[in-house]
């Protein structure tokens, strides 16, 4: 097909719009509403062309290319109506430095600063520059405004985190409205009132925090005028450089580009040419990168341990005091927490100097408390293999959905949006959760259950499954029998009763499952985190063979698929998690190295604690020395996100203060030991060692690694499957008169190293704050309780503080709270060890008691 | 079409329903509907005030409505609209402390012959003039709205 356009012929595809062809040629056409990511509005007029034998002037934004078309984009009368139009724009939009005739005097000195009124000119607003208003204008050279110029004085909404609405400067594009509802699938904001009093806005005018809104940054990104301004850039300079790296803050790997000045982080953004994240991102990519990388709580100098007190030092005098000290001990007196959030690269080699130079296979991270992990030991205590060859991309084209265990658009919000391509498609979601969840919106059935009762819920639908396909003769897949024989044996006759879910939900979502070819099961931690909770995954993975279903464990952190490859190449013989910090305090460990995110130690019965981290904590008033590491912001390295994708980041600054990469420290001490293997000057040259050791990247060659973004796959064919006998027992907590209530543990993944990111940025802490307790309205009232209130959770084996929170979707005699390994002592609920800790790595469901704090 | 968008096509009834139950749209309703339709709350609050016919606050017991389209304004309907503004101690889009009135505006009410036009709890009152304002609202006190001639 081919279309003229300004007397060019071009070849084009069908179902293009006008306005999309000429960018791609080349041809400049203004426009202000459109958007590459959204679907087309015709808003704002400016980008009307002229077509041939068509009458009027239609906007090439949302006319589609037909063959033969001949279209003119810059016509002297077209010209004249842009004009015009943008004439009449202006008139709403303060537009004094536009039009002003000093202005290029004044972009210079900003000489006339104060000759116009504040509201009115560019030269305050936040966005310094960066605006489409101020390129259409100066493209379209408008030069006076006819029209009276009308301020709305409207009030600066700034009452929300991150972000300021200023909505004196919107244009009424659309922008905002849109991607909130075609691409995050959250509409917290919509056009309300009409006509001269249109504007963007939530329900009731409530602030954003009330209406549904998860704070992406979406809708900054796409906004072409001030309008919605970032509040941690207002005062800011533009920035000198923009780096692109990958976010640590979560195990989908996003790329972002990092806005830098004078070797300062200004701001993160999301990349449009991000694999994973196609120009989205999440409150913690966008927002709180800065926070994380410049925390006054960073450590940019040694410190050793002298008379009792923790003095600077300089790197040698610590190296090797450290040194000296480690040569002392050797094998299993000796334990090293690494953590799931460094590169691949730096776990490698934490690794290996634990095994050739500390002598002891006491190594592990928190990597034990994520679904992936639980599902690797359930899936390797039967004899299988995992299969974890998918995309992330895969959930898009899912036809039914079945999520459990996650509130995604919050936990993981860059999956959710694929969850939401797949139901804008027509896919069906099932979700089960005991909450009412936003996405609810979304969901074809909600299956409110009652905590704890997954596994009876999943093996009531393998029942219902297997009485519906013993007619059909279905290709036999191994371990059946054995799996229909102990399905017969569960006692399911109070199902409906204990799951609170009923039979005709029940029948609905086996239908549901029965109809499609094409399903996918995303489960979380919800179904993870029991003390039982390796049996949900097995119920799960038994439903997922009946059903011809994909799984997808939600991960956790950055990393956490790189470290689980790499801790396969190594023994785990030695102490776990759990067991390492229960030697810790029994006396059984002589030597501690935490380089990872630990509970807080209530004693450290220790000869010697090392911790190599970037952040102060509570855990250095034990230590004996503590090497301050660098960011993933000052090094490089690859990792390995959710989806098995290899992603090499950048450094982006240098190291802030005296702070050195991880990788550089181990290999500094490992010399000092006397260990001539640690011979690496960078992290490439650990990569190539790495991919000689660790069999599961044997087939990656180093030009992947430096090429980044490469699926990587375990093996290429699928492993062979087997069901697996579901095993019964009703051996969990119960509340009791003691401990009414039965307090559900969130894995909380809003931490880097050993920061907690609520307690260092005050957006999230109003967003989510990991020392909320939250609760239900009733139970509030009955125990006279009001928002924020602190109050303290008691259980029979320790208690620890926070604030209630009152969630009206939460059911009765449930709190909910958040299990952050970085939290201070007093909210953090590793102050319920042990019982926090299950012998299956979970968290469990813990009957608890609560109190007003005195 | 798919199932659940047939069913938002449902908003504007059942927002009418709801204006008719309670006189307005109480926030809680809005709750409601968007759980029901799941419609967000913002994208229904976005349709609920394009319309007029919608309220977001309780009204007085009795309802005037001034008619403010061309043919009404160019016969005195802002002078009527000021008469009673006065009389009633609140602007148009108010309502008395008492509860007793609120008084609106709207664009055309399709009897233009007759403007200007005041309709007081739905009858219409044609020709205004300032003058007959006190009578409508002492009647209204009164319940005897029909009466006036």
């Amino acid at each position: 097909m081919k279309v003229i356009i300004d007397g060019k012929k071009i070849e084009v595809e069908e179902k293009r719009t006008i306005l999309e062809v000429a960018r791609e040629k080349g041809i400049f056409i203004p426009s202000l509403c459109d958007h590459p990511q959204l679907t087309p509005f015709g808003g704002c007029r400016l980008c009307i062309v002229e077509i041939k034998e068509k009458g009027g002037y239609p906007p090439s934004c949302s006319t589609y290319v037909e063959n033969g078309m001949e279209i003119k984009t810059k016509t002297p009368r077209l010209q004249e109506l842009r004009r015009e139009i943008l004439e009449l724009i202006l008139s709403e939009h303060p537009n004094a430095c536009l039009i002003c005739s000093e202005k290029e005097n004044c972009d210079e000195y900003k000489s006339t600063i104060r000759k116009v009124g504040e509201v009115t000119g560019c030269v305050l607003c936040s966005n310094n520059g960066r605006c489409e208003l101020q390129d259409v204008v100066e493209t379209l050279k408008i030069d006076k405004v006819r029209f009276p110029s009308v301020y709305r004085n409207l009030e600066v909404k700034k009452g929300d985190p991150f972000f300021d609405r200023d909505y004196n400067l919107c244009i009424l594009c659309g922008r905002c409205v849109r991607v909130c509802q075609e691409v995050r699938g959250a509409s917290a904001v919509s056009f309300v009132y009409r006509g001269s009093q249109a504007v963007v806005g939530t329900v009731l005018d409530l602030p954003l925090l009330e209406s549904g809104c998860q704070f992406c940054g979406a809708c900054v990104d796409v906004c072409p005028t001030g309008s919605l301004a970032e509040r941690g850039i207002r005062y800011e300079d533009l920035p000198d450089e923009r780096a692109t790296t990958i976010c640590p803050l979560c195990s989908m790997g996003c790329e972002l580009k990092i806005d830098l000045k004078r070797q300062k982080i200004l701001g993160s953004k999301p990349s449009d040419e991000g694999a994973v994240n196609e120009g989205q991102a999440c409150v913690k990519g966008r927002f709180l990168i800065k926070d994380v990388v410049h925390s006054p709580r960073r450590i940019l100098k040694p410190l050793v341990r002298v008379n009792k007190e923790l003095e600077e030092a300089s790197w040698e005098e610590a190296l090797d005091f450290v040194a000296q000290r480690l040569k002392k001990f050797k094998g299993k007196k000796i334990a090293l927490i690494a953590s799931p959030q460094v590169s691949c690269e730096e776990y490698f080699l934490l690794h290996k100097f634990a095994s050739e130079e500390l002598k002891t296979e006491n190594v592990d991270s928190s990597y034990r408390f994520s679904p992936l992990a639980v599902f690797d030991k359930m899936v390797k205590e039967n004899g299988l293999e995992l299969d974890l060859n998918f995309e992330i991309k895969d959930i898009s084209r899912a036809k039914t959905l079945f999520l459990i265990g996650e509130d995604i658009p919050k936990s993981h919000p860059i999956i959710w949006l694929e969850v939401l391509k797949a139901v804008k498609g027509g896919a069906k979601l099932i979700v089960a959760s005991p909450a009412e969840l936003s996405l609810n919106r979304y969901s074809a059935l909600w299956l409110q259950i009652k905590p704890g009762t997954e596994f009876y819920l999943l093996s009531f639908l393998s029942k219902l499954f297997l009485q519906k396909e013993q007619e059909a003769d279905h290709p036999r897949i191994e371990g059946f029998d054995s799996f229909k024989d102990s399905l017969d044996e569960l006692d399911l006759s109070k199902v409906f009763e204990m799951t609170g879910i009923t039979r005709e939900e029940l029948k609905e979502a086996s239908e549901l499952l029965l109809e499609t070819e094409n399903a996918a099961f995303l489960f979380g931690m919800g179904l993870t985190q029991h003390p039982w909770g390796s049996r949900n995954v097995a119920a799960l993975w038994n439903l997922a063979l009946q059903t011809q279903a994909q799984l997808f464990p939600l991960g956790l952190e950055n990393n956490l698929r790189g470290v689980s490859e790499i801790e396969q190449n190594y023994s785990d013989k030695g102490l776990n998690f759990n067991q390492i910090f229960q030697a810790a305090s029994s006396g059984d460990l002589k030597v501690l190295y935490l380089a990872g995110p630990a509970p807080y130690l209530k004693k450290a019965n220790l000869e010697f604690l090392v911790i190599q981290d970037s952040f102060t904590n509570e855990n250095f008033k034990f230590a004996d020395a503590v090497l301050p590491a660098s960011t993933f912001a000052e090094t490089e390295g690859t990792f390995i996100n959710g989806e098995g994708r290899l992603q090499k980041f950048n450094k982006v600054i240098d190291p802030l203060g005296e702070a050195k990469p991880d990788w550089w420290i181990i290999t500094q001490l490992a010399r000092r030991m006397g260990n001539k293997g640690f011979h690496f000057k960078n992290p490439s040259e650990i990569t190539k060692e790495m991919i000689k050791i660790v069999p599961s990247f044997s087939n990656i060659s180093y030009t992947d690694l430096e090429k980044g973004q490469k699926i990587f796959t375990q093996e290429e064919t699928r492993k062979e499957r087997s069901f697996i006998p579901l095993k019964y027992s009703d051996s969990h907590h119960k509340k009791s008169k003691k401990y009414p209530f039965l307090m559900f543990l969130d894995y909380s993944l809003d931490y880097y190293r050993s920061l907690s990111l609520s307690q260092e940025s005050r957006g999230l802490k109003a967003i989510r704050d990991s020392r909320w307790i939250k609760i239900s309205p009733e139970d509030a009232e009955k125990l006279n309780l009001e928002e924020g209130e602190s109050i303290v959770v008691e259980s029979s084996s320790g208690k620890f503080k926070g604030f209630v929170k009152i969630v009206k979707s939460l059911p009765k005699g449930i709190l909910g709270a958040s299990f952050l390994l970085s939290e201070d002592s007093d909210f953090s609920v590793s102050g319920l060890i042990p019982s926090v800790f299950q012998e299956s790595h979970s968290l469990g469901m813990l009957p608890v008691k609560i109190k007003r704090e005195k | 079409m798919s199932e659940s968008n047939k069913d938002q096509r449902e908003l504007i009834h059942m927002l009418h329903d709801t204006q008719e139950k309670f006189g307005y749209i109480p926030a809680h309703s809005i709750s409601q509907i968007s759980r029901e339709l799941k419609i967000s709350e913002s994208e229904i609050f976005g349709v609920l005030t394009f319309y007029k016919a919608f309220a977001l606050k309780p009204r007085g017991k009795h309802l005037i409505t001034i008619c403010m389209g061309t043919a009404c304004h160019v016969r005195g309907a802002p002078m009527i609209i000021d008469e009673f503004e006065r009389k009633l101690g609140i602007e148009a889009g108010e309502t008395t402390e008492d509860n007793l009135f609120t008084l609106e505006t709207v664009n055309c009410v399709g009897a233009c012959a007759l403007g200007p036009i005041a309709i007081a709890d739905g009858d219409y009152h044609g020709q205004m003039k300032t003058r007959e304002v006190d009578e409508i609202i002492k009647k209204l006190k009164e319940g005897k709205n029909k009466d006036i001639e």
